[in-house]
Order: C-alpha cells, then sequence, then structure tokens
C-alpha cells in the first residue's frame, strides 16, 4: 500500500458527507458545516494531484489552472446542492464556462469554444426555456426536495474517489515514490493537434482516423431527430380550420 | 522562484492599451450612433430630430451634439430602483452578462490590419486585433453571442413580470431558431476561405479581389436576415416589442441597469455589422489597394484601412437604422416560419453550391489548372436566383395576413365548428 491512499479514502467520505449535508433535504441546517467539509474534501483532492508537477517555475501556471479549475468544480457542486433549479442551471452554465477555460488553457482551442456553442449556448439554454415553462407559477415543493440524497452523495464521492486515484497512477503502479514525476507524455498525435492551424487538423483527424465515430455519432442523431419529428407528429392531428399557415 | 517581470510585463502592455482604446472607442460610439439613430428616425419621419443640446452652460448647439453627454447623465442620475418581487441576484446579474458577453465579442474582432508600431518585445507590427492568431476567431464569435442570450432570459425570467417573461421566453426561442440560419451563412464563407480566422477570411478577399458579397449573394442575404435576428432589430425586435410588451425582457429595469442593456443591443447591432463587413464585404480591402502577404504596411496605409472597414461598417449600420423604420414587425409564427421553412433551405442550398464549386477549383489545382473567379460568382448568382425565386414561389405564405380563402370557402366549414375543434385539439 502507498501513503496516498488513505487520505484519499478519507476525502473520499469528507466529500460524501459534506454533499449529503448540502443537498436540499427540505432542512438547511448543515448546509454551512456541509459546505466546509465539501472544501475540505476537495482541498485535500487538489493537494493530492498537486503532487503531479511540483516544478516551481510554473506556479502562474498553476495558479490559473487552479483558479479554473476550482471554479469548474464549486460551480458543479453548486449545481446538485442549490434547490431552485433556475439558480442549478446558472451554476451549471458557470461550470462549463470553467470546463470551457479549462480546455483554452490546454491550447485546445476548439474544443473551449466548441463547448461554449454547443453545452452554455443550446443544451442549458433549453434547460432554462424548459424550466421557464415548467413553472410560471412558482416551484413545487417535491421539486425543490433531492430524493435518495444519501446515496447520490456517495455514489458521486466514490466516482471521484476512484477517478482521483486512477490520476494518481496508483493502479497501475502502486509505489507513488518509484513513480516518474510527470506521468503525463504528450503522444504525438496531440502535439500535431494542437500545433498552428490547430481546426485544419483537428478536421483532418475527425474526418480521417475517426471517421466511423463521426458518421456513427451523426446517425445517431438524425434518429433521436427523426424520433422527435415522429413523437411531435403524432400529438399534432391536422386542423384544417385553425390559425396554422404552414 | 526568480520571475522576469520585465519579459512579462512588456507582451501585457500592448493588450491593454488595446482593451482601453477598444472599451472607449465602443462606449462612446454606443452613444453617439443612439444619436445618428434618433436622427436618421427623424428624417425618415420627416422630424427635425434632436439638435438643440450643445455644449453645456453656453447657448452653442453643435447640431445636437451633446445629447449623448445629457442621455448618459440623465440615465446616471435615475433612481435605480428595484422592484420587490424580482430574484435580485439573478436580476442584478441579468445586465452584467448581456454587456460582458456583447463586449467581450470584440475580442476577436479586427478594427483594420496591422499597425507599424516597433514595440520591443513583440513580434512584428501590431495587429489591430485585441486577440490575434485566435483559430477559432468566427467559432468564438458565435459562443460569445450565445452567452449573450442568457442575460435576455435571465432579466426576462428573474423580473418576475409576465411581460418581461413572455419577452424571454420568444428571444431565447428566435435566437437559438435563427442561429442556424446564421451559422450556415458563416459556414459558407468559412468553406471559401478555408479559415476560421477572421483575418485569414479578410486576407482571401483582399487577394482576389473578389468579396464573398459578390460569389455568394444566397448567404450574403441569409446571413444578413439571420443577423437582423439575432441583433433583435425592428422587423424581428419580437422579445421587446413596446405594443405587445411594454419592454420586453426589461420591462422592471431602470436606471444604469437598463443602459447596460441598452448600451449591449446596440453593440449587437455593430457586431452584426462588422462581421457583414468582413466576411462578404473584404473588410479592410478596396480595390486599388496594395495588398499581399509581402507588403510592408505603412502608417498611411494603414490609417487608410482603417477608415476603409470603418466607413463599409458605418454603412452597414445606416443600412440597419433605415430598415428599422422600413418595415413592420413579424408576427412570430412569421418569424419562426421564415427561419426554419426558408432561411433553413436556402442557407443548406448556398453552403452546397459554395462546397461545388470549391471541390471544382480543387481539383481544377489537382489536374494543373486554375479555376477562373468568375465561375464561383456565375454559380453563386444563377444559385442565388433560382433559390429566391423558388422559395417565393412555393415557401409557405409566412408573411400573408389574409384570412385562408380556401379553407373558408370549404364546403364543410362553419367558423363554430372550426373553432370548437380547434378547442378540442387543445385539450387533448
Amino acid at each position: 500500500m502507498n501513503e496516498a491512499l488513505p487520505s484519499v479514502a478519507v476525502a473520499t467520505v469528507l466529500l460524501a458527507l459534506g454533499l449529503w449535508m448540502m443537498l436540499p433535504r427540505g432542512t438547511t441546517t448543515w448546509r454551512g458545516v456541509g459546505a466546509l467539509t465539501t472544501l475540505a474534501a476537495l482541498c485535500i483532492f487538489a493537494w493530492l494531484s498537486s503532487h503531479l508537477d511540483p516544478s516551481e517555475e510554473a506556479w502562474l501556471g498553476d495558479a490559473v489552472f487552479f483558479t479554473l479549475a476550482g471554479v469548474t468544480v464549486i460551480a458543479a457542486v453548486c449545481t446538485v446542492t442549490f434547490s431552485n433549479p433556475g439558480y442549478s442551471a446558472i451554476w451549471f452554465g458557470l461550470s462549463l464556462l470553467g470546463t470551457a477555460g479549462l480546455f483554452l488553457f490546454q491550447g485546445a482551442q476548439f474544443l473551449g469554444v466548441a463547448t461554449i456553442v454547443v453545452y452554455a449556448g443550446a443544451i442549458l439554454v433549453t434547460f432554462l426555456f424548459v424550466l421557464m415553462l415548467a413553472q410560471p407559477k412558482g416551484e413545487s415543493a417535491y421539486d425543490r426536495l433531492s430524493w435518495g440524497a444519501g446515496l447520490a452523495a456517495l455514489s458521486g464521492a466514490v466516482v471521484v474517489g476512484i477517478l482521483v486515484l486512477s490520476i494518481l497512477g496508483i493502479f497501475q503502479n502502486p509505489d507513488v515514490a518509484s513513480r516518474p514525476r510527470a506521468p503525463f507524455e504528450l503522444p504525438e498525435l496531440k502535439t500535431e493537434i494542437l500545433a498552428d492551424q490547430h481546426v485544419a487538423h483537428l478536421g483532418a483527424q475527425l474526418f480521417s482516423k475517426y471517421l466511423v465515430a463521426v458518421e456513427v455519432a451523426g446517425t445517431l442523431l438524425l434518429v433521436a431527430l427523426v424520433g422527435a419529428v415522429a413523437i411531435a407528429e403524432r400529438i399534432k392531428k391536422p386542423d384544417r380550420g385553425g390559425q396554422s399557415h404552414g | 522562484m526568480s520571475i522576469d517581470w520585465q519579459s512579462l510585463m512588456v507582451p501585457l502592455i500592448v493588450p491593454v492599451v488595446k482593451i482601453a482604446v477598444l472599451l472607449f472607442a465602443l462606449m462612446t460610439a454606443a452613444a453617439y450612433l443612439v444619436l445618428l439613430e434618433r436622427w436618421i428616425a427623424a428624417w425618415v419621419q420627416d422630424r427635425l430630430g434632436p439638435n438643440r443640446v450643445g455644449i453645456p452652460l453656453t447657448k452653442i448647439k453643435m447640431f445636437g451634439l451633446g445629447q449623448p453627454l445629457a442621455d448618459g447623465l440623465k440615465f446616471i442620475f435615475k433612481e435605480e430602483y428595484t422592484p420587490a418581487h424580482v430574484d435580485k441576484a439573478l436580476y442584478i446579474l441579468a445586465p452584467v452578462v448581456i454587456l460582458s458577453a456583447a463586449l467581450a465579442i470584440f475580442a476577436v474582432i479586427p478594427f483594420g490590419d496591422v499597425l507599424p508600431i516597433e514595440v520591443p518585445g513583440v513580434e512584428g507590427p501590431i495587429a489591430m486585433v485585441e486577440a490575434p492568431g485566435v483559430d477559432v476567431g468566427m467559432i468564438y464569435v458565435f459562443a460569445m453571442s450565445s452567452i449573450a442570450v442568457y442575460g435576455v432570459i435571465l432579466g426576462g425570467w428573474a423580473s418576475n413580470n409576465k411581460y418581461s417573461f413572455l419577452g424571454g421566453l420568444r428571444s431565447s426561442a428566435q435566437l437559438i431558431a435563427y442561429e442556424i440560419p446564421l451559422g450556415l451563412g458563416i459556414l459558407g464563407v468559412v468553406l471559401a476561405a478555408g479559415s476560421l480566422r477572421l483575418e485569414e477570411i479578410i486576407n482571401g478577399q483582399a487577394a482576389s479581389g473578389q468579396w464573398n458579397a459578390f460569389s455568394q449573394p444566397l448567404g450574403l442575404m441569409v446571413f444578413l436576415i439571420a443577423s437582423f435576428a439575432e441583433a433583435a432589430r425592428l422587423p424581428f425586435d419580437l422579445p421587446e416589442c413596446e405594443q405587445e410588451l411594454i419592454g420586453g425582457y426589461h420591462t422592471e429595469y431602470a436606471g444604469m441597469k437598463l443602459l447596460l442593456f441598452l448600451i449591449a443591443e446596440f453593440l449587437h447591432m455593430v457586431v452584426a455589422a462588422f462581421l457583414i463587413v468582413i466576411l462578404f464585404f473584404g473588410g479592410w480591402h478596396f480595390w486599388g489597394m496594395e495588398v499581399g502577404p509581402d507588403v510592408t504596411v505603412t502608417w498611411p496605409m494603414a490609417i487608410v484601412r482603417i477608415a476603409v472597414l470603418l466607413a463599409k461598417v458605418m454603412a452597414v449600420i445606416v443600412f440597419f437604422m433605415l430598415v428599422r423604420w422600413s418595415w413592420p414587425r413579424f408576427r412570430f409564427d412569421q418569424l419562426m416560419n421564415l427561419a426554419w421553412k426558408v432561411m433553413l433551405p436556402l442557407g443548406i442550398v448556398n453552403l452546397i453550391a459554395v462546397a461545388c464549386v470549391v471541390e471544382f477549383a480543387h481539383v481544377r489545382e489537382l489536374e494543373g489548372g486554375v479555376a477562373s473567379p468568375w465561375i464561383a460568382v456565375g454559380v453563386g448568382w444563377v444559385v442565388a436566383l433560382v433559390a429566391w425565386f423558388l422559395a417565393g414561389r412555393y415557401a409557405p405564405l409566412h408573411t400573408d395576413n389574409r384570412p385562408r380563402l380556401e379553407v373558408l370557402r370549404a364546403p364543410d366549414f362553419e367558423p363554430e365548428t372550426a373553432l370548437a375543434r380547434q378547442r378540442e385539439a387543445a385539450l387533448r
């Protein structure tokens, strides 16, 4: 065993506990304590993963990274713990902006901007649209409660813990001390995409090496579109005297 | 842990100066564009318009050039009233979001070509863009304008007012719908230029001397109409139409917060004008100018380029303002029909035509020949005319307000049964 495992376990338990206290369960008594506990757990995780790159010259980049990552993670926690769905959606938007910032910080311009266009610009706006349509008269109590809060918090925290463990490389190499300092060697492919003419390289990769995946994804979306049209058509009966100009 | 502050600071100064100049110019421009809009409105409606306010405390009138200052002061000194029934955090957040998104768009928009200034620590001449070399410039513009939707939606939702709410709903539906024709119009240009960088798109048009407006007239039409809708200018100003919704999503706003919304709207129009000029009218290019990658830009050349670009942008803005007083507002179903049943197919037709032309040129290049640039122009105009004719002939009558005679004259038609059927359908 190694020294990272107990800290990951402690942080996971803390995270589960904190999330459980923060989730909307009909009482707000423990929210402050929950926030502190969650923050402590997140700090432990951050401290563990900051061991990945201990070089001191990169402190400015580290500062930017941890600011962006902090915004992303805290906004994500707020997304699940706010009882007002409108606020949850806004926090989700902030989390997406943080993710896009992380992508930009790594030089993946297209991914960063596409995250904003697709998720923040289209999907989340649709969420807000539905939220506005669904509750014009205020919120119902049963919508503002978290169902199965304990299990939800626990499973979320366990997933985060396992992810951190795998990022630390413990599954491959249990001995932390002998682990190489920089575990992420940039593969050739990635540097090629990140070069100048970034979008052109990305497009070339997508439409040559990953062509099948792109086509399958496109077909899936087309099927969803056809399904949506079919469902909408079944509901809408033709009315001859109606207002439709179509 | 020693940091070379000097090498860190010098490259920082250039963007900071650029941002400061740009912010100042944009805010002033927005104020004076309001004055211009009022002058044009007065001219169209045969009035005098604002012509009194000049230098304060004197009798000098200066054609009313002091009006924006007076307007600004009035906004600042207005009572900042926050109604008790609003969701306060989101109510304050909404104008901030919309203005910062509108300003952030300008980070990738070139205001000219380059300035021949030598700055130690910075390579080459200074590009007239806040963020030069962003490889995804066009998508970035798209992303930031989709963030601006949040300001509208949040303003409408947080105001807790039915008029605001309807305005927010309308605007989110409208902006999502028109993003698609807007994107299709952009895609044609991007395909022809082979790059998402706005600077590259201008350079491509300057090199061939052939603006995209000539080779892609259909794309220009689609993009122009979609950008009117995205900027919520008059034929499409459903989100805030005064006669129906008081003020739409900013009904409950007053003072500086309202001003932030209004400035953001004006900035959206300015962005739309810049994009139209850059994508379709050659940016800073005009025939007779020296162009090419090996031409060193001198000061007079740089200034002429900036002047040409801004003159074109100004012309487009005046066009926007004239359209405002020339066209009545659409109804909402007409707006949606226009987006999905006319603009979307036209945009796809344009994209396919451009793709064919580009592929043809590519094949010619592989064979060793050169495709004449006039082929693109010819194909573009033929496709545009045919598609426009077909759309006008066969598209649904989205602008027709007359009663549908074939429905009224149908043998089994009775108004009461039709109403009952409608009600039944609604209940189902």
